[in-house]
């Protein structure tokens, strides 16, 4: 009997009682599971993925009609927003089965007596987060809940992987697994580029569990229509704003019953919301805004209204990437370009829900170049051309964090959990010694053996359990674990009470009280700030002041990239076909006439000298980031053979070393400079010369706990605690820097930013090219974005301070 | 290099180490060290490495070595918080250098206790100090005509910028109108990037030396 096909026919004649027939990746997805796989559902939003692995954890139970005791299913979820509907959905099918299971949620929104309640009387289904799952390991109470539970689904898995919240899911699993060895994991994902290890990532390294790939044959048709400003030539070359848009956004939001408007970030979001209302002030009341800083009740408010079709146009950021499926929605455009074409599939694909239909999405280009992108985008879904998300490794910010919050929960023996962390995909190449290193940073505060000193957090017992007993420390570990750091963000609020959102701390600073700002939507007048909260009243002031956020720059993904260059090429071969294309080419004319464009067999550089001094612009079109990496290897390699001191910009088709003193362009640049010899440590180098990585260390003090971001109110006790990230760095660097976070933070710039692969395929394709040197006498298209750019910087000098003093004077500001 | 400093009729030294030395009284003048900083994070389960906390005493010995100073005029932030160990190491110094008087001008962030502070055999002045032309203080603070603050707490420095879109921050002794403000000697501190005026005399620590640069600066940048 062991090998009769497991009886689906229970779920199956439930999807007939509801007019609903299961789509093959679904039967196949029951059966795979109830015969013991462990795998990945392919699915794409909206499909039934749902069902697809909900359903065969209820299948055994239907004819016996028993509850069992205990929890049964873990279903981890990345947004908090989705469990609500997810619990809907397996209520649904309990009733449907004729069960009686009860369906928990444990978010950071759940109240605390409803958690409790979780603990005496679990639920057999769970639906939480990473975070939460990893608090429910800081306590040995609560760690009862997982006791009897055998099946974990983690949802939206491509979300995850290329993220520390995937490494925190790895760990949480393979805890889980020592408890229950015969542990089904399962995750749900869409398509990226990388499925196969993405499994590999969830399941683990060893192959000997049963697994299985199961890919849904859905697959939406997407349309690419771009919106092209009225006159082409008279469209700025440089921006990221694109309001001069405006005219042609307004009558498709009128055209279509409700619309979402994708922004790349939170400033541009405002932005849009505030003049969208100006353009056409009959949208108030039925347009709303929607991302990451505003609060969760306002959002959660914007997602019923969208849900419920009450929405006219939502203006949002990826805050609106997941989340709930908003049939409603008919029409989607886009900002900016998305630089990556996962991201943009995403997107389309929240509207034209009905089966079989087609999502269309415009795209808004901010400037005028931006328009290849879109051409760009569209050829790269035909060829389904989809990013891989790269999983985070060793990762010992993170690892840190759950030892600790073992540690407070009871306590673990060290080789019973170095055997679980090392079968964990992230760490399996963690190193004995990198092991040892840990521990002696937690129990001694150093990673090598020291003389005693007060140092105090993970005690070791007699039978060797590692433990922490103080009451305040676990309190404060319990607060700070997650691997999402807010920015040191400051709360605002009304003084009535009512909270609107949070801006960054450092936006704050700069205001004085009486000064108007807008946010969420509406005019505000700062009052005061106290504590971690600033207070507002609503303002009658108009006002241009917008709090823009640091980072969330994207960079241009190797896909979009690579057909851009293609597409540029065309121009040349004389192909060009796309109308975005067609559109462009007065512009490279003029980038021809002024200087050249790139070829396949050349590589563009331009040099010439403005008011603020001279610029080196180099056009690899790879990407800002690993422009990034490439732009401080050379700026090194330059400044090795000659005194001098570059500021850095960088843009996803190239980037400029700016300095203030000429240099012989024509004997300094040569196929030398790049070459991919000793590339390793000469980007080592560079990367520690632009202190590249400080950028990074920031998340990783804050989730090793070397930064404890607090609890609101009682911040004046820590405040003695209290350091920034830049002098931690500072710390490390000068005095221990073998310290494996701090190597972490070169890895991470590595890995993610730089994309060392990337950068030494790029390396190889110039080495490949003719080194083409143009004088132009005007900034070009091509360099005009890049020599504006004002903000994140790199730095670089070869220089002493004391030379670089004497040519500078101090800033004074207004 | 050491600068020096004509000053209201007194010759201050202005070393890169942070402090100056006053030849007039034979005193040095030091603010902001944050001793015990990085014990205070250790304490707390933050394992920092304890280098920049020998750096420290390292600075001050030497300090203490190369000037002989009669007295040791501390503006305030000298330890930075609850008492730990390293205050007892700080104690054995006030013990080997004892014919040095010791003055402590108690900062914001001075809060161990009376015994605490016995035991280092330091003349304690909880706000300020007056001493020749100059009223001595933690934070900047308004005083009579004829005399001049000299004070620590805000750890100053200043931005330079260049053509090119160059910059630099670095630590500063300011002078203004009203006061003076030295740098933080502690080796585990922050800079605060300060305003000044056209009519101040700003001097930036690199590394080894110290610069006047006053001439710096700029109100039509």
């Amino acid at each position: 009997m062991a090998n009769k096909a497991p009886d689906i026919q229970p779920l199956v004649a439930w999807f007939k009682s509801n007019d609903w027939k299961p789509f093959p990746f679904q039967k196949k997805a029951w059966t795979s599971f109830l015969k013991g796989y462990n795998g990945i559902v392919n699915a794409p939003t909206g499909s039934g993925k749902t069902y697809s692995l909900l359903l065969p954890v209820l299948a055994p139970f239907t004819h016996e009609k028993k509850t069992p005791k205990g929890l049964q299913l873990i279903w981890i979820t990345p947004i908090r927003a989705l469990a609500k509907e997810i619990k809907i959905s397996a209520e649904r099918a309990i009733n449907g089965l004729g069960l009686e299971w009860t369906v928990g949620i444990r978010t950071g929104d759940t109240e605390l007596n409803a958690r409790q309640k979780q603990i005496t009387r679990p639920p057999q289904i769970l639906i939480t987060t990473p975070e939460s799952l990893h608090i429910i390991l800081s306590s040995k109470k609560s760690r009862s809940i997982l006791e009897e539970c055998h099946s974990i689904v983690v949802d939206e898995w491509h979300e995850l992987v290329g993220s520390k919240r995937g490494v925190q899911t790895e760990l949480f699993i393979s805890y889980q697994r020592a408890m229950k060895p015969d542990l089904k994991v399962w995750g749900i994902s869409a398509t990226i580029g990388n499925l196969e290890e993405a499994m590999d990532v969830l399941l683990g390294p060893d192959q000997s569990r049963k697994r299985i790939l199961i890919r849904s044959k859905i697959k939406k048709k997407i349309t690419v229509k771009t919106l092209f400003p009225r006159r082409i030539e008279k469209y700025p070359w440089a921006g990221h704003l694109g309001i001069r848009m405006l005219e042609k956004v307004v009558p498709i939001i009128q055209e279509s019953n409700s619309t979402l408007i994708f922004t790349n970030t939170r400033a541009q979001c405002e932005i849009w919301y505030q003049k969208l209302l100006d353009a056409e002030p009959s949208l108030a009341g039925i347009m709303a805004m929607h991302h990451g800083s505003i609060s969760s009740e306002v959002r959660a408010w914007v997602e019923e209204a969208l849900y419920s079709g009450k929405m006219k146009a939502v203006v949002c950021t990826s805050s609106l990437d997941l989340g709930v499926d908003f049939r409603p929605v008919e029409t989607i455009i886009q900002i900016g370009s998305p630089k990556g074409v996962a991201r943009f599939i995403q997107r389309a694909g929240r509207s034209g829900h009905q089966p079989g239909a087609t999502s269309k999405i415009y795209f808004v280009p901010t400037h005028t170049l931006e328009i290849a992108e879109s051409a760009a985008l569209r050829q790269a879904i035909k060829l389904n051309m989809i990013e891989q998300r790269i999983p985070y490794i060793r990762s010992w910010d993170v690892l840190t964090q759950y030892l600790v919050t073992l540690a407070v929960g009871g306590g673990f023996y060290e080789t019973k959990i170095y055997d679980q962390v090392k079968n964990t995909f992230s760490y399996s190449s963690m190193e004995k010694e990198e092991w040892q290193s840990l521990l002696h940073s937690l129990t001694y505060g150093s990673q090598s053996l020291k003389a005693y000193d007060e140092y105090q957090r993970v005690g070791i017992t007699n039978d060797g359990k590692y433990l922490i007993n103080n009451r305040s420390m676990a309190q404060r570990h319990r607060l700070s674990i997650g691997t999402i750091m807010s920015d040191g963000m400051v709360r605002v609020q009304f003084q009535r009470g009512r909270s609107l959102g949070s801006v960054e701390e450092w936006f704050i600073a700069q205001l004085t009280p009486g000064d108007a700002f807008w946010f969420a939507g509406q005019p505000l007048e700062f009052i005061r700030l106290n504590g971690m909260v600033a207070y507002v009243k609503k303002s009658k002031k108009k006002t241009t002041r917008i709090p823009s956020y640091m980072g969330g720059r994207l960079s241009l993904s190797t896909e979009v990239s690579t057909v851009l260059r293609d597409k540029l090429y065309e121009y040349h071969e004389g192909t060009v076909k796309d109308i975005e294309m067609k559109k462009l080419v007065p512009l490279f004319d003029m980038q021809k006439e002024r200087s050249a464009l790139p070829n396949k067999d050349d590589f563009l550089m331009e040099y010439f000298q403005s008011t603020e001094g001279y610029h080196l612009v180099m056009y690899p079109f790879e990407g800002r980031a690993v422009h990034e990496g490439i732009a401080a290897l050379i700026a090194r390699r330059i400044a090795r053979e000659i005194p001098i001191s570059f500021s850095i910009a960088m843009n996803d088709y190239g980037f400029e070393l700016l300095s203030d003193q000429y240099m012989d362009v024509d004997s300094l640049i040569n196929q030398e400079l790049f070459s991919t010899k000793n590339l390793a440590e000469d980007i080592q180098a560079s990367i520690n010369a632009v202190e590249m990585a400080r950028r990074r260390f920031r998340d990783i003090a804050c989730i090793s706990g070397l930064i404890f971001t607090g609890y609101p109110g009682k911040m004046k006790k820590n405040r003695h605690l209290q350091s920034s990230a830049q002098l931690l760095f500072e710390v490390f660097k000068d005095y221990e820097s073998d310290n494996l976070l701090y190597l972490q933070t070169h890895e991470e710039v590595m890995t993610f930013q730089l994309e060392e692969v990337r950068m030494r395929h790029a390396l190889q394709r110039i080495q490949n090219q003719n080194l083409k040197i143009q004088k132009p006498e005007r900034p070009t298209p091509l360099s005009f974005p890049i020599i504006v750019d004002r903000l994140s910087r790199d730095k670089l000098t070869s220089e002493s301070i004391e030379d670089r003093v004497l040519k500078m004077k101090i800033m004074l500001e207004k | 290099m050491h600068l020096e400093f004509k000053f209201k009729g007194q010759d201050f030294l202005l070393l890169p180490d942070k402090a100056i030395y006053w030849k007039q009284e034979e005193a040095l003048l030091i603010a902001d060290l944050h001793l015990g900083k990085i014990t205070h994070f250790r304490k707390a389960g933050i394992p920092l490495p304890t280098e920049p906390e020998q750096k420290n005493w390292a600075n001050l010995s030497k300090l203490i070595h190369t000037w002989e100073p009669k007295q040791i005029l501390l503006l305030g932030d000298l330890f930075h918080s609850d008492y730990n160990n390293q205050w007892q190491k700080f104690c054995e110094i006030t013990e080997i250098y004892n014919d040095t008087k010791w003055i402590l001008i108690k900062g914001n962030h001075d809060i161990l206790g009376k015994q605490a502070y016995e035991l280092s055999n330091m003349e304690i002045c909880p706000s300020s100090l007056e001493m020749g032309p100059f009223l001595l203080t933690h934070e900047p603070t308004e005083c009579p005509e004829d005399m001049y603050n000299l004070c620590g707490h805000i750890h100053p420095g200043v931005r330079l910028i260049g053509t090119a879109r160059q910059s630099l921050r670095l630590p500063i002794f300011y002078f203004g109108e009203k006061f003076g403000i030295l740098p933080a000697f502690g080796a585990f501190t922050g800079l605060h990037i300060i305003q000044p005026e056209e009519t101040d005399e700003i001097f930036i620590i690199t590394k080894n030396e110290v610069m006047n640069a006053s001439a710096l600066i700029d109100s039509n940048t």
